[in-house]
């Protein structure tokens, strides 16, 4: 091996004293490399696709399990269902979560984070990169998720009674509280998989961070049941991450909710980004090598 | 710019143990500096502290003259390979690559070009999960080379080559060297830094044991001295003398010459024409050197090693126990 075979010499290498990339070329290239990153392992993949089959069939279900017959009239029913269409967000959630929380912790527990810390020293721009190509690939997949429930909606619930003539028009997107729930509902998986993310900044274990992730996530919901004191169920409604994101979802009868729809994504939004600040505390402040 | 590595001071504590403690020397351009020490005496901790991976508990550590969180395009200023199984198994060795690349904007045909380089060949388009060390080894070092950095450093980077990879290795390393760039090598075995180093910092319990260049050492520990057998006793001490040799008489016929090399003793003689019948060099290897420095830091280890408590518990990353940090 000559010396001619290790291509430019040392000495045209640009030192880059001071100068060096604007901070847009800087965020650019981040942003290209942690998608690059994101798209390469083929859990990534198989995790979306399981997101949106979900989703999908969760909705299925359960627009197909309702039927009018079940009420003394159609309009008694007072089935929300756009909201119905867009059950599988239950199953949706613990996914994003899934990748949120993998896009980090998997870079912690095989220690390719000291490699991705060596070529980005300042850290708490790795996370705001990984944050922004989660969001968009959360983004579009969600969307085709939800897209996908509200048409199988549209296709089942008909049939079920669920017709316009009974005070039921077919779920659309041209229909402002339906468009709300489905914006929302893809708000909430970004949101879901970038407070996975965070958590897995503070936590850097995959175990331990699906562990706190999907237990904020669930325990809420699970409690609630088993509460029977109004007022804390009440609380528990609106502050809870989980209850309080997906009042985004309700499309009628709103005067009943816990909290009121976007307030309630407010809620969700605050944790994801509350876990995401201290996350990239914890990143400023821990050695990235332990 | 001087291409440099600069450890001033540093000093690395992890609960009880302290891993590096009062290190300072520097890593010059155009030779490849070995880093020996046995295992466990700092070494790795030392090249996190330089990547900016551990923060100092004091001292500092200089990358051509800047601290390393200053770099604003760190992989076209220091190239590191600190442990090459830090992979994600299912990417492929190219995707590996290819995102750190991205992140400097280096060009797709660097990436192939520096997969060539180190002959990856087309194991680069395999899942790293199926990678041999040897593989993950040259991966590693091609991604040392991506921004092609004046500064290098290779913690261990013969672990799991074969011969030839060895060999190979060996040199690149010179290569590298010799177009200029600043080469640190760290290993716990001297024998494998024989043919590449041309300068040692060795550290044993996280202190600098020795700041050398290759050729001084053996000459210290060789003495540099060289036995001669001759009947014309004094005259060929003044001879030699003469030349800047330290000449001692060890008996009748027999002397030892120091700071002159065998070859030149034979041709001085000669010349003058002085009978001699055995010329012989007493010469080192670098590992008998290196025992000779380390010794006290190896039986430090072993001492440790046979005491359990001696390893605190709540943090098995630490450096305290010498699996622990080479594994």
């Amino acid at each position: 091996m000559t010396a001619q075979a290790f291509g430019r010499p040392a000495s045209s290498v640009p030192p880059a004293p001071g100068g060096g990339p604007t901070w847009t070329t800087t965020a650019a290239r981040l942003l290209h490399a942690e998608w690059t990153k994101l798209r390469t392992v083929p859990s990534t993949w198989w995790l979306l696709g399981t997101a949106v089959a979900l989703m999908a069939a969760v909705g299925a279900g359960s627009v197909s399990a309702v039927s009018t017959d079940q009420c003394a009239s159609a309009a008694a029913c007072q089935e929300d269902t756009v909201k119905l269409s867009l059950t599988g967000i239950w199953l949706g959630m613990a996914v994003a979560a899934v990748l949120g929380a993998l896009a980090l912790s998997g870079e912690f527990g095989t220690g390719t984070i000291r490699a991705t810390f060596t070529a980005t020293p300042r850290r708490w721009r790795v996370l705001a990169a990984k944050a922004a190509v989660l969001s968009g690939v959360m983004a579009a997949v969600g969307a085709a998720a939800v897209s996908a429930s509200l048409l199988i909606g549209r296709l089942v619930l008909p049939g079920n009674g669920f017709t316009a003539e009974a005070g039921y028009p077919p779920p659309s997107l041209g229909d402002g509280p339906t468009l709300r729930a489905a914006a929302g509902t893809v708000l909430v998986l970004v949101l879901v998989a970038l407070l996975g993310l965070g958590l897995a900044a503070l936590l850097r274990d995959t175990a331990g961070t699906l562990t706190a992730t999907l237990g904020l996530l669930y325990l809420a919901p699970i409690f609630k049941t088993l509460i029977s004191d109004e007022r804390w169920a009440h609380r528990l409604e609106r502050w809870a991450p989980m209850p309080a994101g997906l009042s985004i979802q309700s499309t009628r009868d709103l005067d009943r909710l816990a909290i009121a729809p976007w307030p309630g994504l407010g809620v969700l939004a605050a944790y994801a980004a509350g876990a995401l600040l201290l996350g990239a505390l914890a990143l400023r402040i821990r050695d990235a090598a332990d | 710019m001087d291409a440099t590595i600069e450890v001033r001071g540093l000093r690395k504590q992890f609960g009880q143990t302290v891993a590096v403690d009062g290190l300072t020397f520097t890593v010059e351009p155009g030779q490849v500096t070995g880093f020996v020490g046995p295992n466990g005496a700092g070494k790795s901790t030392t090249m996190r502290a330089v990547l900016g991976l551990e923060a100092p508990d004091a001292g500092e550590t200089l990358i051509g003259g800047r601290r390393y969180a200053e770099l604003r395009t760190p992989l076209h200023e220091v190239g590191a390979l600190l442990d090459a199984s830090a992979l994600h198994p299912g990417r492929r060795g190219r995707d590996h690559l290819l995102w750190l690349a991205h992140s400097h904007g280096i060009p797709r045909r660097r990436v192939d070009a520096v997969i060539e380089q180190v002959g990856l060949g087309s194991a680069a388009r395999r899942r790293a999960g199926g990678y041999s060390l040897g593989m993950q080894q040259r991966l590693g070092i091609a991604a040392a080379l991506l921004g092609d950095p004046p500064v290098l450093m290779f913690d261990e980077p013969v672990n799991g080559l074969d011969t030839d990879g060895i060999r190979w290795i060996r040199g690149f390393l010179r290569a590298l060297a010799r177009e200029g760039r600043a080469v640190l090598v760290s290993s716990h075995l001297m024998s494998e830094l024989e043919d590449s180093a041309d300068h040692l910092v060795v550290i044993g319990r996280g202190r600098l044991v020795a700041d050398t260049s290759v050729a001084r050492l053996l000459a210290t520990a060789s003495g540099d001295r060289v036995a001669l057998r001759t009947s014309a006793r004094t005259q060929s001490m003044s001879l030699l003398a003469k030349e800047g040799a330290k000449v001692a008489a060890d008996g009748r016929d027999s002397l030892t010459v120091t700071g002159l090399p065998a070859e030149r003793i034979t041709a001085l003689l000669g010349a003058a024409g002085i009978p001699f019948s055995e010329v012989r060099a007493h010469r080192a290897t670098l590992e008998e050197a290196y025992m000779e420095l380390t010794r006290d830091a190896v039986e430090f280890q072993a001492v440790a090693a046979a005491e359990p408590d001696a390893e605190p518990a709540a943090a098995p990353a630490a450096p305290s126990s010498p699996a622990a940090e080479e594994a």
